[in-house]
């Protein structure tokens, strides 16, 4: 089932002087099974419109289906719990949310609330934590004196413990090295194409984007600007340039090349098949 | 005379594992250097003993030729300041301007006097429109040019950015790096940038290459990338305009290493 959004709106302070409307009538309809790129500069709606996907934010007008929950302006949506659980929010930095003492309690913390007794919570710690690329010693360790890379798998975990069928991601690679950010997104892809989780990634690192996305959304002042798929965006760097978006390498290659007379085919996003193809018409 | 000096350095958080382990390099005057390794090689924390905001087991670190000690911790202070990576956990002003005071505070820096640097360093950074603002109200984007904004006030001669662009937009990102470059170039102050852009590495003079609490690697962009295979293995990360120019090499038709596209589209169209 596809998450659908029907004329979305969003006011933030409304009835005060710092009123101000975040989300302008959005209509989005996101597929379900796939990885979604949801992009846009700074202050463009991408957060307040994944808040809506777990009901952290509510509408103003307008509504949201998503996993068999209905959410709309002007009534409180039912089973918040369960909608949580389905749809898993991880934000900007989770590492800074981690709280307990142990690595095992943080992530068993979520899934105790959602009703699981202590044991149950930490045996589904127990399970989740080498999915993240960490071992069961360090379930009795403080997550305070890990590395930055290391809290945000905790972090993760404790999302993906609830296993949610949606995952909704803001910048879950930023500040990781290269590395860190390749088994990051990794992960997430397994997800993804193993147990067909749908995925909803707010990034500003185009590479990311083209490599690992199906789809771009592009959101511009509340608005959506543009939906298509992931190929289709990146054939168009004007587009990302309108956004204040650097395209990434091959794009902007393939553009100076093209600027230079070279015929290269708008398919071609990998660095060896556009060698293979520009070695044809080497004078 | 070299901006920073670090020798043979260790420390350890808990006592037992030593996160800097001997690690040794030194920074020229003036130059823009970069700092690169995975997480958990020990960035962050030698950014932090460097002005003394943690302190080593053993060894030497001198910033311009002073060496780092509690006496003199005062005067390296104000030799040397850092911008970390997630400007909520550096403001302490109620607005702006506030918070471009607080280093001038502390430096007994005239009123009248204040009032101008403040309006400098915020035009510096593209601010000035903002001094009254409440720095809660900012986009990420924007705390970090008044976290620079507080930097360029007090002017201490070395500058340290901790990974200070990982968090933001592209166009921010690119606005903090012509910063970056103008300070280093019209100020001659050292650089120190700590970063996973390659990219920005590029850019820059002088890289250093941190593993397990070691500098294991020390020279400019070329000879640095020049261990591309290394780097990999380390985790680490090369230019794009490097891999493309490899992919060409393979193909036949370039031969040279190249760091930015432009050269890489040079070097396939000289004729054109």
């Amino acid at each position: 089932m596809s998450i659908e959004i029907k004329n979305l709106e969003h006011v933030y302070s409304a009835g005060t002087p710092f009123e101000h409307k975040a989300l302008n009538g959005i209509n989005l309809s996101i597929p379900e099974g796939k990885v979604t790129a949801v992009i846009g500069q700074t202050g463009s709606g991408k957060s307040t419109l994944v808040q809506h996907l777990n009901g952290l934010l509510l509408p103003t007008a307008g509504s949201v289906d998503i996993a068999g929950h209905h959410i709309e302006s002007g009534s409180k949506p039912k089973n918040l719990k369960s909608l949580r659980k389905d749809v898993g929010l991880v934000f900007q930095f989770p590492e800074y949310q981690l709280f307990e003492e142990t690595i095992e309690k943080d992530i068993a913390f979520g899934p105790k609330n959602f009703g699981d007794t202590p044991e149950q919570a930490a045996e589904k710690a127990k399970n989740i934590i080498t999915k993240v690329g960490l071992d069961e010693s360090y379930l009795d360790r403080s997550p305070f004196e890990l590395s930055g890379g290391q809290k945000r798998r905790v972090a993760i975990a404790g999302i993906l413990v609830q296993d949610p069928s949606i995952l909704v991601l803001d910048e879950p690679a930023a500040g990781l090295d290269p590395q860190g950010a390749q088994e990051m997104m990794s992960l997430f892809m397994n997800l993804n194409k193993e147990q067909n989780k749908t995925i909803i990634l707010v990034s500003h690192d185009m590479e990311h984007v083209l490599k690992y996305c199906d789809e771009v959304v592009v959101l511009e002042n509340g608005n959506v600007k543009i939906q298509t798929d992931v190929k289709e965006f990146f054939k168009h760097p004007e587009w990302m340039r309108d956004i204040g978006i650097n395209p990434p390498g091959i794009v902007q290659l393939k553009e100076q090349l093209t600027a230079k007379g070279y015929d290269i085919d708008p398919d071609i996003f990998d660095l060896e098949e556009l060698a293979g193809q520009l070695k044809g018409q080497v004078a | 005379m070299d901006a920073i000096r670090v020798e043979n350095v260790e420390f350890s958080y808990d006592g037992e594992t030593d996160v800097i382990n001997g690690m040794s390099f030194a920074i020229p005057k003036g130059s823009y250097t970069t700092i690169i390794g995975h997480n958990g090689s020990g960035k962050s924390t030698i950014a932090k003993l460097l002005n003394g905001l943690l302190e080593a087991k053993s060894g030497n670190i001198e910033i311009l030729g002073q060496k780092l000690t509690l006496e003199n911790l005062q005067s390296i202070r104000d030799s040397i300041g850092i911008v970390f990576q997630n400007p909520d956990n550096q403001f302490i002003g109620s607005t702006v301007a506030d918070d471009i005071a607080f280093g001038l505070e502390n430096h007994c820096v005239p009123t009248e006097q204040m009032q101008q640097i403040i309006e400098e360093s915020a035009r510096k950074v593209g601010m000035e429109k903002y001094l009254d603002a409440e720095p809660a109200n900012l986009s990420g984007g924007q705390k970090q040019r008044v976290a620079i904004a507080g930097l360029l006030a007090v002017s201490p001669d070395i500058i340290v950015f901790d990974e200070s662009t990982s968090m933001l937009d592209p166009q921010g990102k690119a606005s903090i790096n012509a910063q970056i470059k103008e300070l280093n170039k019209m100020k001659d102050k050292t650089i120190v940038s700590i970063t996973h852009d390659m990219d920005e590495v590029a850019q820059s003079e002088h890289v250093i290459v941190l593993q397990k609490g070691k500098a294991v690697l020390e020279g400019t962009p070329k000879e640095i990338f020049a261990n591309d295979k290394l780097l990999q293995e380390m985790g680490l990360d090369v230019p794009f305009a490097l891999k493309a120019s490899k992919a060409f090499q393979k193909a036949g038709m370039i031969k040279e290493d190249c760091l930015n596209l432009a050269d890489v589209v040079e070097a396939l169209c000289p004729s054109k």
